[in-house]
């Protein structure tokens, strides 16, 4: 009888297993590769939007959120360097990529005409505008770094009071930091009422107080920066000593310092210290330091995965989790149609990412549009002050206007 | 001279002529011609990925540029720190004049021989014009001469609208008898082409060395008040030798520009510069074998280390980012350890080997 029965349960055993079989068979991967600096330069922002990255990735596949598919991701580090983004993006190719991250400004120019070549839909974490220009391939996740001094650009005109404001610009001495100079000045020609007094490429220097003395002589009244942290946060210290730094937004006789994406965050907070207080930073990201829906679910997925304080509450992470959704957002979509999910597949419905299929992200301030003629995802900006060691919001989102007027 | 051209278990020279030659016996040249056979035949025999087609076409890359560098320091004694920057003269000869004339112009995409050789060229004059320090400056005082070089050149390039202020300018894709060279078989070709120029410019350096040239080189190395006083112009065998090195990394630049595509300002900055350095040291300065081992052996640690601070830089918490000085710190200690153990490099590893099997099975 027992002899039976254990018969009996090893074809019930058997048949299950076969039944089973088919459908892990048919279950796909789906290589989705990045390449960013996770140690090297700029690694302070390269590190958590990895973690926000994976994360995402582990959450799509541990919740089954493509069903029986997972996604294959390949995170690696190229030390902020393009030959090894070259040679990263090279490896991803052979192991069959069909949705590619990249990180910096530098190798997503170098790499576009790649991007072009093989048809790879592509999502760095570079903001420049110059890395959509005559690329069919490459999406911006958020407002370009132009669109975002452009933006700051409009909130200092329209918040300040008495004549023309007197604007610097203090920016990274690279295709990154340039970029939005010329936007800037195009803004500024179409008639946005502002004089741009200044423009200053920083270099190393661990003082800048000659700088902000000519500034403050010749009447500055704003400073927009477009760089990283660290330069900046060397300003506001020397600024604060100098007693320059408004206690409230455009105070005469003191300078209000605004800055794009890369310029703020918890980072700058903790390299500037007190000095970070009253900064005005746009970004179109949430923070956590403002409560909200993405906010706990940036802190939830961080927690579900052990991330630490200081990675969960990044900005650096919510951009990586945004590009990994936008990612997954695709596959399934084309999925959802039964399409085969290739580069292809993907890159079409990037483009019919707009209207009523826009993309909500619980972690950007406004929705995720592409078109054949818009490639650039979130418009939506978002302004912060830091007030008592903390990024809060300033206003309502918004978009800035003057980045249409001088197409 | 051993009677038997096949095989000499030890050095029998009678004249300097004999010692100068480049193969001692019959068996040398063989394995060198199967060596070199091997090394043209594998890509059609083995099917390599792209990423290590293109890690074998950047040694290669290196190669040439250190050929230059080792001639320069290795057997002209002349310190210099500034060899990325020849690299970059020679990338961004092909590179601005693919953004003048438009990088799919037929000189870029056809024409692409001479225009290495244009590389090649623009990197000598500007050797020639750094090396003229070398006629009044020695040691560390050459060094800083060659520095403020490598500095002038990243502020030129990164700040000139002429150089696109040091973002990427692209360069067309090449063409060969069979047409464009396209994405596919892009790094075979390099590694083709790469190969043959090393070849080409390896028997180039190893023939120089047999000069009058070459033999005045090493002796101003020596002692240039020797040399002087024994005919030779010391002046002038400096100055030469930078160009000779400008050339060699003019070349390497440009078709370095033709395997990335392009030429952007971060790949020729003073780090690049101490690689080539720490190459030239690894291998053995003043080696010609020892030009071809530094390079190898530097990537493929520099890879290795990638690999490792990339593993580390998962688990390590971020707010410490240790695993980013792991690659400089391997990169140090392994110049410091040659220096210190085997200041003679790899190079010396290879004698030894050589002088091994040379004997062999004889002890003595």
């Amino acid at each position: 009888m027992k002899t039976k029965k254990l018969i009996i349960r090893l074809i019930v055993s058997m048949v299950v297993c076969m039944l089973a079989m088919p459908v892990s068979a048919m279950a796909k991967d789906y290589m989705i590769g990045l390449s960013l600096a996770i140690t090297g330069p700029t690694s302070d922002a390269g590190n958590p939007y990895a973690k926000g990255v994976e994360d995402y990735f582990r959450y799509v596949n541990d919740m089954k959120l493509l069903g029986e598919d997972t996604i294959a991701y390949e995170i690696r580090d190229d030390k902020y360097e393009t030959a090894i983004t070259k040679r990263n993006f090279e490896e991803f190719l052979d192991m069959g990529m069909v949705f590619y991250l990249n990180y910096s400004t530098g190798s997503t120019l170098a790499l576009k005409r790649d991007f072009e070549e093989v048809k790879m839909p592509t999502l760095p974490a570079s903001y420049h505008a110059g890395n959509i220009e005559g690329a069919n391939y490459v999406f911006l996740p958020i407002a370009s770094y132009s669109a975002q001094a452009i933006g700051l650009a409009e909130y200092l005109v329209a918040n300040h009071e008495g004549k023309t404001p007197k604007v610097a610009m203090y920016v990274h001495p690279s295709a990154f930091g340039r970029g939005p100079v010329e936007d800037v000045e195009k803004s500024v020609a179409a008639g946005l009422d502002m004089e741009v007094v200044e423009v200053v490429e920083h270099g190393k220097d661990l003082d800048v107080t000659g700088m902000l003395q000519r500034w403050k002589s010749k009447g500055v009244q704003y400073v927009i920066s477009q760089t990283v942290q660290s330069p900046v946060a060397t300003m506001l210290k020397g600024a604060n000593r100098m007693g320059l730094v408004a206690e409230s937004f455009g105070e005469k006789g003191k300078i209000t310092f605004l800055g794009a994406h890369y310029t703020g965050g918890n980072d700058l907070i903790a390299l500037a210290g007190e000095a970070a207080e009253n900064f005005y930073w746009t970004t179109s990201f949430i923070t956590t330091s403002e409560p909200s829906y993405g906010a706990n679910a940036q802190l939830a997925l961080a927690e579900r995965y052990g991330r630490d304080d200081k990675a969960a509450n990044s900005h650096n992470y919510a951009a990586g989790i945004i590009v990994a959704e936008v990612a997954t957002e695709v596959i399934q979509r084309a999925k959802a149609k039964g399409k085969e999910i290739n580069k292809e597949a993907l890159y079409e419905e990037l483009l019919e990412m707009n209207g009523m299929n826009a993309f909500y992200s619980g972690t950007a301030v406004g929705p995720v549009t592409y078109s054949k003629d818009d490639h650039q995802g979130v418009d939506t900006l978002q302004l912060y002050a830091v007030q008592d060691g903390e990024f809060r919001a300033v206003g309502k989102p918004f978009i800035p206007e003057y980045t249409d007027k001088i197409k | 001279m051993s009677a038997n051209r096949w095989l000499a278990t030890g050095n029998y020279f009678t004249t300097y002529r004999e010692e100068q030659r480049i193969f001692f016996t019959h068996i040398d040249r063989l394995l060198f011609v199967c060596f070199l056979a091997a090394l043209f035949a594998w890509p059609f025999f083995f099917e390599v990925s792209s990423k290590y087609m293109l890690i074998f076409d950047n040694i290669l890359v290196a190669v040439i540029a250190v050929l230059g560098l080792n001639l320069v320091t290795g057997f002209g004694g002349l310190i210099s720190v500034g060899h990325a920057a020849f690299v970059g003269v020679g990338a961004y000869t092909v590179a601005c004049l693919a953004r003048i004339i438009g990088d799919q112009h037929v000189v870029i995409t056809h024409a692409w021989p001479l225009m290495v050789l244009a590389g090649g060229l623009t990197g000598a004059v500007f050797g020639l014009i750094v090396g003229l320090p070398a006629l009044r400056l020695r040691h560390l005082y050459l060094l800083m001469a060659t520095l403020s070089f490598q500095m002038i050149f990243q502020w030129v390039v990164g700040f000139m609208d002429f150089f696109n202020q040091g973002q990427f300018i692209y360069v067309g894709r090449v063409y060969w008898f069979s047409g464009e060279v396209g994405r596919s078989v892009h790094y075979q070709f390099w590694y083709f082409a790469l190969l043959v120029t090393v070849v080409v410019l390896g028997f180039g350096v190893r023939n120089l060395l047999r000069t009058k040239y070459g033999r005045s080189l090493v002796a101003v190395r020596d002692n240039d008040r020797a040399a002087d006083a024994m005919g030779m112009h010391p002046g002038f065998t400096k100055v030469s030798a930078f160009g000779l090195a400008g050339f060699f990394a003019g070349v390497a630049g440009a078709m370095q520009a033709y395997l990335n595509r392009g030429a952007g300002f971060e790949t020729f900055t003073l780090h690049e510069s101490i690689q080539y350095l720490a190459m030239t040291i690894v291998g053995g300065l003043g080696s010609l074998p020892g030009t071809f081992f530094g390079p190898a052996a530097i990537k493929m640690l520099d890879l290795q280390m990638e690999n490792l601070a990339e593993w580390a830089g998962h688990i390590l918490p971020s707010t410490m980012d240790l695993a980013t000085g792991l690659r400089p710190l391997s990169f140090g200690l392994v110049i410091v350890l040659f220096l210190m153990f085997e200041p003679r490099g790899i190079a010396n590893w290879w004698r030894i080997l050589r002088s091994y099997v040379k004997l062999w099975p004889f002890r003595y």
